[in-house]
């Protein structure tokens, strides 16, 4: 089976951050591709759209997963058919090509019309896309998500700047949850997101209490449609670099 | 009394939607609610929803090892027996 090219297909480059690439995915309803998307699926995947209750979450999974077989069929010199994947405990998923895993580190986010690819050779990553809600009800959440200094200055904003905010932090902390594997069996409070971040600076690393010796680069890709981000683990040299830039 | 499925049918229909529609009364428990496409901003929401109604708290232990809406039953069951 032949993949489009990425000039003609319904993802296109969005950014590079690190040695991370990232991919936008458009799912928007107007994109009448999802039977060719379809067509890339194997039946494990086929199985697993199926079990979508409605149209959109099907839609979405099926042009997601065919983006990212595409990402990755390129970046492995594989055919698709070669490609599978397998999840891991926590359900993240993992490449195999001919059922042997490969040295590949991905994820996949989306959210209404807008979804990301992330990859990269090596390293943990995790990326995560909402598209913000002004209505939403963000009582619920604030105690279960934001540490003390974030809870402070979200209190210090209203509005719209508020829910920028609670997004920003939010999408910042489930990208590096995505990146461990975990989900939510992590304290998401624990995850202390850097002050100049909460001050508007868009990139920042971090540690945490469990895995004191990783360093995770963080980096905000929100723009006017959504709120996302990545996270992505540093290497020794690269984590010592960003720690001291003169050096 | 309603039973626990009751209550937690009712909590879905009452919380959840996807793309802007209800999630259908006839869901199928055995499937997790991000199968469903639910966002994971709504299973947490909804996780906290679920606890004030019951009175209880999810411990991070617990949180992985319930899997979908069966799995949510059950153990409420087992904390009520």
């Amino acid at each position: 089976m032949i993949m489009p090219t990425i000039d003609n297909s319904w993802w296109r480059h969005f950014r590079t951050v690190g040695g991370v690439s990232i991919i936008h995915v458009d799912l928007s309803p107007e994109k009448e591709c999802e039977g060719e998307a379809l067509a890339w699926l194997d039946e494990q995947e086929q199985v697993r759209r199926q079990r979508f209750v409605h149209a959109g979450p099907r839609r979405r999974f099926s042009l997601c997963r065919a983006a990212l077989r595409a990402v990755l069929c390129e970046a492995l010199n594989c055919k698709n058919e070669q490609l599978s994947f397998q999840t891991s405990r926590y359900g993240k998923p993992f490449a195999l090509v001919q059922d042997m895993p490969a040295s590949a580190s991905f994820n996949v986010g989306h959210s209404g019309n807008h979804g990301l690819v992330a990859y990269a050779p090596t390293g943990r990553l995790g990326v995560d896309i909402e598209e913000r809600d002004a209505q939403r009800d963000l009582s619920l959440l604030i105690d279960t998500v934001l540490g003390p200094e974030e809870r402070t200055a979200l209190a210090l904003t209203q509005g719209l700047a508020r829910t920028r905010l609670f997004f920003k932090l939010w999408i910042l902390k489930e990208a590096v949850l995505k990146a461990l594997g975990e989900g939510f069996a992590l304290d998401a409070t624990c995850i202390r997101i850097p002050a100049a971040m909460l001050g508007g600076k868009k990139s920042g690393m971090l540690r945490l209490p469990r895995l004191p010796a990783v360093t995770w680069r963080i980096e905000d890709l929100g723009n006017q449609e959504f709120a996302a981000a990545v996270a992505y683990e540093l290497d020794t040299a690269s984590a010592k670099k960003d720690e001291h830039p003169d050096a | 009394m309603a039973s626990t499925e009751e209550r937690i049918r009712q909590l879905v229909a009452d919380n959840l939607e996807v793309d802007g529609k209800p999630l259908s009364s006839s869901l199928d428990l055995g499937v997790s609610l991000t199968e469903a496409g639910v966002s994971s901003m709504d299973v947490v929401a909804f996780t906290k929803v679920v606890a004030q109604e019951f009175n209880i708290e999810f411990s991070r232990e617990q949180c992985p090892t319930i899997n979908n809406l069966q799995e949510l039953i059950e153990f409420l069951d087992s904390q009520a027996a």
